[in-house]
């Protein structure tokens, strides 16, 4: 009993401070801005294609459908799982919003309907999803994987070449700008700020953290369990829903190999902003520093035509680093 | 007193959401242990009636190797899966076991581009036990790393395009026959006899059930929890370097599809056949089973002529209901 609080005294006294407080708080948020404020910095001191301001705006709108994907994942993390049918989520709300359109001759009238169509696909996987993974209690990542695995069938079902016919005013969707500041970036934003508010001050985003920390412990403080983790997997498929419907109108085409790799990304982008892949910790905040940072990363690899082939080893060695440097405390 | 009874009940019931009886929980055990050999029988006996050409001594002889290169690889998964763990990185290890065989056979003589392989699977297994054990990564992640990691090695080292042809060896204890028989279902058998024994016959075996019955308990008894995890992971890693060779040598070439889908469907084998994800269940004659009947499956798809997507969609369901199955059963025996 002494010894317990002599320790506590003793690291009372160190960490006293309330600057340093904050620091031990949120190291790992603060060690990836700064990290990406390092990469800026030196890519913009020794590329000069890199520090013109429209390569700067352009980060922020490669940013965008890795950043979409990433807000619904990190919800999911947050409850402990990890959803990895988000990139065919995604394909799959492309290809069928574009083969409606291809069928309807790019009817400009169907834009709103076909949206509200795509969001309810997503919206039905994700309750699908969730469902699923309550009712049987089987393991989130596992049954997301042999999800997207019947979502990749369908998706070569309904298409294996690249749908064209989508109109002119969709691609408005990822192209429209307000002076220098395209529209989807604050599209993108404001979303961002949703999941923020929606995490940090709804009862039901709280409610992710306390699944994500200890399932017993919720079910003991009257939350329910599976009413949250269908949520958030509703929530992380909408958002791959969504992203899908961004990816359509930045290709104008209905691509059939569309989000090729958003899993893996979106999960990199997670474990770089330290959220707990055991669940129950992190904020996103810390998230879209993980896709500022992969964007910046990506942006700077093409620049210097790095081969594609060395990106992903590169990818593959970060998120190693990434995962092994986070030593997070083991679930039960 | 009597009010804490009902109290305890309440949050039992609570927990479980329903009451089921003795007799369902019994049931879905053995629906979970047994479902891989009843269906194979079902799937044989509708085969018979609607797609005869599944019979073909030809295609029987493709679904065999399949079965086998499969079935190493599942055996390996069922071994990290015994342990609480996963490999997703199989699929990877497993197509750049046969880059370097293939690649390296212009060179110097073979057997060094064996040991090369071997080695570079033991080390990616190891570098995948040294993760999730000394640094706690969850297992999905810190394979699911490596498996990009690696893919992304292997089109570095090939640049994107792998050439060259298959030594003459693979193709010998691939695709030769002995007897009515393709060798690689007696490597197959081999695998299995050789893992069954440390399996049932050895402390270390004895260990893994243990470790992943209950890791902490393990830990209090003096077993090496660490090191029994990092041995399985660099047993599954080299499996599936041996089952990307047997595959190797029964495509004949090398490409950069090679066993793209050997994740889901070892998982999948592994799970239809019993073994659980919370580890501590499951044995070797279901994930035979469970790889039997996945290959079954895949290849009725191409025997009735459907479309070759409608694989992906096979093996998805089979991942999701056995994952399901599995959960459920697992759920109402741990409570």
């Amino acid at each position: 009993m002494a010894v317990t609080f002599e320790k506590t005294r003793e690291a009372k006294s160190f960490y006293s401070g309330r600057w340093l407080k904050f620091l031990r708080d949120n190291a790992s948020i603060i060690l990836i801005y700064t990290i990406i404020l390092l990469v800026i910095g030196i890519a913009a001191v020794f590329n000069e294609n890199f520090r013109s301001p429209s390569n700067l705006v352009n980060i922020f709108r490669q940013s965008i459908i890795l950043g979409l994907i990433a807000i619904g994942q990190s919800v999911v993390a947050l409850t402990g799982g990890l959803d990895m049918s988000v990139a065919q989520v995604a394909r799959i709300v492309g290809l069928t919003v574009a083969t409606i359109f291809a069928a309807e001759g790019s009817n400009p009238d169907l834009i709103i309907p076909l949206i509200f169509l795509g969001l309810l696909i997503g919206m039905a996987i994700g309750l699908f999803n969730g469902i699923i993974i309550t009712r049987t209690h089987a393991n989130p990542f596992i049954i997301t994987l042999g999800i997207a695995s019947i979502l990749r069938g369908i998706n070569l079902a309904i298409s294996s070449t690249p749908i064209r016919g989508i109109p002119k005013a969709y691609l408005l969707i990822y192209d429209f700008k307000i002076g220098i500041i395209p529209v989807n970036v604050l599209v993108m934003a404001l979303i961002w700020v949703i999941a923020y508010i929606f995490t940090t001050r709804t009862r039901t985003g709280r409610a992710f953290f306390a699944v994500g920390g200890s399932e017993r412990v919720a079910r003991l403080s009257a939350i329910s369990y599976n009413r949250t983790l269908v949520v958030a997997h509703t929530f992380c498929s909408v958002c791959a829903a969504l992203t899908g419907l961004f990816l359509l109108a930045r290709t104008g085409v209905g691509d059939p190999s569309a989000a090729e790799g958003m899993d893996f990304q979106s999960i990199v982008a997670v474990a770089l902003g330290g959220i707990s892949l055991y669940g129950g910790r992190g904020s996103m905040i810390g998230t879209l520093g993980g896709v500022l940072l992969l964007a910046t990363l990506s942006n700077v690899f093409n620049l210097l035509q790095v081969n594609i082939y060395y990106q992903q080893l590169f990818l593959g060695l970060i998120v190693l680093i990434t995962v092994a440097a986070y030593k997070s405390p083991r679930a039960a | 007193m009597k009010s804490t009874i009902t109290q305890s009940r309440s949050i039992r019931s609570y927990f479980s959401g329903f009451q089921t009886s003795a007799r369902f929980v019994r049931g879905v055990d053995l629906a979970g242990q047994w479902a891989a050999p009843i269906l194979i029988v079902a799937v044989l006996i509708m085969a018979a009636i609607f797609a005869p050409a599944f019979y073909l001594p030809t295609n029987l002889k493709t679904v065999g190797i399949q079965i086998a290169v499969l079935g190493i690889v599942a055996v390996g998964q069922t071994l990290v899966l015994l342990v609480r763990s996963i490999d997703l990185s199989v699929s990877a290890v497993l197509a750049l076991g046969a880059v370097i065989v293939v690649q390296t056979e212009a060179g110097g003589p073979l057997w060094i581009s064996f040991v090369e392989a071997f080695a570079v699977a033991a080390a990616v297994g190891l570098a995948n036990g040294l993760l999730i054990t000394k640094r706690q990564v969850p297992p999905f992640v810190a394979t699911f790393g490596m498996l990009v990691f690696v893919q992304g090695a292997r089109l570095a080292y090939t640049k994107g395009q792998a050439s060259g042809t298959v030594p003459e060896i693979l193709r010998a204890i691939s695709f030769e026959q002995v007897g009515p028989i393709p060798a690689a279902l007696i490597v197959w058998l081999i695998v299995n006899i050789i893992v069954l024994f440390i399996l049932q016959k050895t402390r270390y075996g004895r260990w893994i059930y243990a470790v992943g019955g209950n890791p902490a308990a393990a830990r209090y008894a003096g077993i090496p929890v660490d090191l029994v995890i990092i041995g399985v992971h660099t047993i599954c890693s080299m499996l599936a370097m041996l089952g990307g060779l047997l595959l190797s040598g029964y495509i004949g070439y090398v490409d950069l599809r090679l066993g793209a889908d050997y994740n889901t469907n070892s998982i999948a084998g592994a799970i239809v056949g019993g073994t659980t994800f919370t580890g501590g269940r499951g044995n070797l004659f279901g994930t035979a089973a469970g790889a039997a009947l996945l290959i079954m499956l895949l290849n009725l798809v191409v025997v009735l002529g459907l479309p070759i997507h409608w694989q992906y969609a096979v093996q998805g369901i089979v991942l999701v209901m056995a994952v399901a199955l599995q959960g459920f059963r697992q759920f109402l025996l741990s409570r």
